[in-house]
């Protein structure tokens, strides 16, 4: 196979790293800010998506949900947060586990109530309705599209993370949890705000996702299972350790798909558990 | 429940006898009889694992497709029958738990999860990857209704197989039972309430959580061999992620404080399953709101005896 | 002892338990038929569609062999293991011993065994081959085709249509079914001079196939075949089609549903992309005509591959039954054998040696949004087609 593929292939791999990248961001910014683990990420990213599917119909083009959707998202989650999940908080992970697994099949079943069984199309955006052609290098508008958006995400939180004193109390919490009540923040409106905000991640990931992949009730586990594997390999509420996982995966997708496409998934699962076992703070964790 | 270990065998023995006699009486199905003996024997592994050590497993699915695949293949390519298979299997589940083990209980919390998780994947890829032992999505069929032991009593007759089922099914339970009466088990309790403290008092905290692991992954091999004597079949779906989430909702929902509690719990899951699914497709809402109460509420799960969940409360970490 | 259990289990269980068994002695007369229906679980989406086209089927044939029919439901949740319980339930505690249906072929495969054991007959629309080959038996008929006819009725008559379209690069789904239908596809292939540049595999839990396409793009094929099944198909194509392959490639779908899969990927997706399908609703025949007046006319809805697929197996059951003017059950496998009726597809006959249903398959080509007659209609029939493995070939003894 010629080297171009192999180029191709990896270049096909930043892009599919950086659609990952945009699904596990918000998982893994909940989980660092307040040692939470989230089940229910993959049911935000789904109702958001059907949130889109409901706005494309209504309004024929799926371009405002990109807004309206991660803010329902956003909404769901904070919701559920009050009503729900912050009664796990002084319980051990394995209950709040136990608690969003629960919440995400209810999320899953009242979807499928409402949307029926079978997968739908949303459209893609008119303006984005073609491909790119770079040097014999297909590539879909949309995609990029997409790939452009996580990437602008990626830098906003880069900044917040650096800059701001929103970051300097995330990564806080990264180093010790208990030391962010310390320093007087007030630990509710935190908790708060991170399920807003990581919600609305999610949000934002299902709405782009809709018009590449469609809608449908499942589709919340398999992007939880992306998610984690993201996010375990690149440490557990790390913000450079999930871009760096999330590329790495998508670039090992792509090209093993050439090499042994068979192999991949249980490539990606064997190394995920060498890391769990060996160094469970991930590529870019700290212990 | 307190911290003097529970004796064997006492009232509880004989409440399991009790149940495993009458299921097949109450219930109007006697195939659900069977598959409540099978998911309990299953869920029984994630009750020894967190009521005992207070390790919480989403991958007891990849033992159980173990033992179904390995005594599926026993019996249909070897000829053994149904007890050394059963046997073999369990073997086999605890050979295979062993091995993922030495890794896993390296890890607490989460990561301990997320490894259970990720090994249960690692299966079910692995029996795709491999259709000529497999079969892949098709499932494993023509498996041959063989006989106890001896080339007597065939597993045709129904009233027959539930009985061969429910003595599995019992022998499990009381291992388990004998494992937490033991002074074995009382230091896998005391490793439950405090990991360091038990550390301290010289015990390889880690060597018992890995015996607990291999056990648990003996115990719900076997129930994928009930399973296969049961189907004569094993469906793919024996050894994917939802299997797991089966087994350790059904032993949530029962309360993990008691080996009961897993035959309780898979009682009410299958009896749930059978009667509210004709009926409401949407059923599962059901089980997730179950699960919510159980979580929140009533730690210790519909059988109340005291449960992990209460004790593991972080403010009161010594409680 | 039966009816002593029944009572207890009545007394037992509340009021779930009594209205079942209330039914089961009700109306003994009547002929009670088992639909294995997925409607909850990850097959809802396929059981559910299958589960109201046999409803209407039912509600339209009311009787057969002179007796009124009862459609019973099995919700097997799409496990295989619970269909097999549900069947067992069936035929010991009901005396049921007919049965149709299946939304995966590990549960049509399970089904079948359960039922050939206790002396029944059952149909279903398992898409596997071992159904109507080394795993077939006595007392199970299948209506779609085996993986072999569909290869065969697609791919033949699109190379006659496109002779310079050789290189030919695949999508396959690594399972057992995506590996039957490349190896059918390789021998026709290699038998018409087409050159199988290439394959790319993916696993049955794979969604994102952007390195696969690439792949075939770079190796600049004619013809791109995916041959997978489900909700795999339609993204495989949607993806394939958003990276331009329309532009210079063919696409060919060896194995499609039809109409509910056109329906999520919307026509643009469509539009010049071949399809192979088991039914397409535009098609005229007597058998269509009727199914499709009378799905219209109660679900107001055009009639989908999935619908037709519950309403095929419940006329060929009515057709067999009547035929053989009985329920006993050697001389009602004995008139499926034999049978022949008036189909979706047009005159369908049952295969004595393998107990495959014969009938047309169809090459279908997506049309342009502005060429639609009205909005189902997004394909034209290109080929109606029937192909067999000869009996001797498919492995079944029966």
């Amino acid at each position: 196979m010629s080297t171009q593929v192999f180029i191709f292939g990896a270049l096909n791999g930043v892009g599919i790293g950086m659609i990952y990248f945009i699904l596990s961001i918000g998982l893994t910014m909940i989980f660092g800010l307040m040692q939470f683990v989230n089940f229910a990420h993959g049911a935000f990213y789904m109702v958001s998506a059907y949130a889109a599917f409901a706005i494309a119909q209504w309004t024929g083009s799926v371009l405002p949900a990109l807004l309206i959707s991660p803010l329902l998202a956003a909404i769901f989650a904070l919701v559920s947060e009050r009503v729900l999940l912050q009664r796990t908080y002084n319980l051990p992970h394995e209950a709040q586990i136990l608690i969003t697994f629960a919440l995400a099949i209810l999320a899953q079943e009242t979807v499928t109530m409402i949307f029926g069984t079978l997968g739908k199309n949303v459209p893609v955006p008119e303006m984005f309705n073609g491909v790119v052609i770079l040097g014999g290098f297909v590539y879909p508008s949309y995609r990029l599209f997409v790939v452009a958006v996580a990437v602008v995400v990626a830098v906003v939180m880069w900044l917040a993370i650096e800059r701001t004193r929103l970051g300097a109390m995330l990564r806080a919490a990264a180093e010790n949890a208990e030391m962010v009540g310390l320093l007087g923040f007030d630990s509710r409106k935190i908790f708060m705000g991170a399920f807003a905000f990581g919600g609305a991640l999610a949000g934002l990931a299902g709405a782009l996702a809709a018009p590449l992949r469609g809608v449908e009730p499942l589709m919340g586990r398999e992007a939880l299972a992306i998610a984690f594997v993201v996010v375990i390999l690149g440490g557990l509420g790390s913000f450079s350790g999930a871009l760096l996982a999330a590329l790495l995966i998508g670039i090992t997708q792509s090209l093993m798909s050439m090499i042994w496409p068979g192999g991949a998934h249980l490539m990606i699962y064997g190394v995920m558990t060498m890391i769990l076992a060996f160094r469970p703070t991930g590529l870019m964790g700290r212990s | 429940m307190t911290n003097a270990s529970p004796r064997f065998p006492n009232g509880t023995t004989v409440a399991i006898g009790a149940i495993l006699v009458a299921l097949p009486w109450v219930l109007p199905s006697l195939t659900l009889a069977s598959e409540i003996l099978v998911v309990a024997t299953g869920a029984l592994s994630c009750t020894l694992l967190l009521g005992s050590v207070g390790l919480l497993s989403f991958g007891q699915g990849l033992y159980f497709g173990l033992g179904a695949y390995v005594s599926a293949i026993l019996i249909r390519d070897f000829g053994m029958n149904a007890s050394v298979a059963a046997l073999a299997a369990s073997v086999a589940g605890c050979l295979l738990a062993a091995a993922a083990g030495l890794l896993i209980v390296r890890r607490q919390g989460v990561y301990f999860v997320m490894l259970t998780l990720a090994f249960a994947q690692m299966g079910f890829f692995l029996a795709l990857a491999f259709p000529k032992l497999t079969a892949g999505e098709n499932g494993l069929g023509n498996v041959p209704r063989t006989t106890i032991a001896f080339g007597k009593f065939a597993l045709s007759s129904p009233g027959l197989l539930y009985a061969f089922l429910a003595l599995l099914c019992f022998a499990a339970f009381a291992i388990v039972q004998r494992i937490i009466a033991s002074p074995f088990g009382s230091v896998l309790n005391s490793i439950r309430h405090n990991d360091n403290r038990s550390e301290a008092l010289g015990y390889d905290v880690r060597r018992f959580k890995f015996a607990a692991v291999t056990i648990a992954g003996g115990i719900a091999a076997l129930a994928g061999a009930m399973n296969t004597l049961m189907l004569s079949f094993v469906p793919l779906s024996a050894v994917d992620v939802e299997t797991s989430e089966r087994l350790l909702i059904a032993s949530l929902i029962g309360g993990v404080g008691s080996p009961l509690g897993a035959l309780v719990g898979a009682t009410v899951l299958g009896a749930m399953s059978d009667f509210l699914s004709p009926v409401w497709p949407r059923w599962s809402m059901i089980v997730a709101l179950l699960l919510i109460v159980v979580v929140l509420f009533l730690r210790d799960g519909l059988l109340g005896l005291g449960s992990v969940m209460g004790r593991h409360r972080k403010e009161a970490p010594n409680g | 002892m039966r009816n002593r259990r029944e009572i207890l289990a009545a007394a037992a269980v509340g009021i779930a338990a009594p209205a079942l068994l209330r039914r089961a002695w009700a109306q003994q007369d009547a002929i009670e038929i088992g639909s294995l229906v997925s409607l909850s679980g990850t097959f809802a989406n396929i059981g559910e569609q299958v589960d109201i086209g046999s409803k209407v089927a039912f509600d339209y044939y009311k009787t057969a062999a002179g007796k009124p029919l009862r459609y019973v439901q099995m919700d097997d949740q799409g496990d295989p293991g619970r269909a097999v319980r549900l069947t067992q339930d069936a035929i010991r505690d009901r005396g049921i011993r007919f049965f149709m249906n299946c939304t995966n072929s590990a549960i049509a495969l399970a089904v079948a065994k359960e039922v050939a054991n206790s002396g029944g007959v059952y149909i279903n629309q398992a898409g596997a081959d071992e159904m109507t080959g080394s795993l077939c038996n006595k007392n199970t008929f299948r209506w779609p085709v085996a993986t072999y006819s569909a290869v065969n009725t697609t791919v033949r008559p699109f190379m006659k249509q496109f002779p310079d379209a050789k290189k030919w690069y695949t999508i396959t789904g690594q399972y057992v079914f995506g590996d039957s239908l490349l190896k059918n596809l390789k021998d026709v292939l290699g038998e018409l001079g087409g050159q199988h540049i290439g394959n790319s595999y993916h696993s049955l839990s794979d969604r994102e196939y952007s390195g696969f396409i690439t792949a075939a793009i770079a190796a600049q094929p004619d013809v791109l075949c995916i041959c997978n099944f489900g909700s795999q198909t339609i993204d495989v194509l949607r993806q394939a089609v958003s990276f331009g392959m329309k532009r210079n490639t063919k696409i060919v779908v060896v194995w499609s549903t039809g109409l509910d899969q056109f329906q999520s990927l919307g026509p643009d997706i469509c539009e010049g992309v071949y399809f192979g399908a088991n039914y397409w609703h535009g098609v005229d025949t007597p058998g269509n005509r009727l199914l499709s007046g009378v799905i219209k006319e109660k679900l107001k809805v055009t009639p989908s591959y999935l619908l037709t697929a519950g309403w095929a197996c419940t006329q060929a059951t009515v057709e067999a039954l009547n035929k053989a003017g009985s329920t006993d059950v050697p001389a009602v496998i004995k008139a499926f054998e034999t049978l022949s009726f008036e189909g979706p597809t047009g005159l369908e006959k049952v295969r004595a040696e393998d107990h495959q249903v014969l009938k047309d398959y169809y090459l279908l080509l997506g049309k342009p949004k502005a060429k639609m007659r009205d909005k189902d209609d997004y394909v034209e029939v290109l080929s109606a087609e029937k192909a067999f493995l000869s009996p001797d070939k498919t492995g079944c003894k029966l």
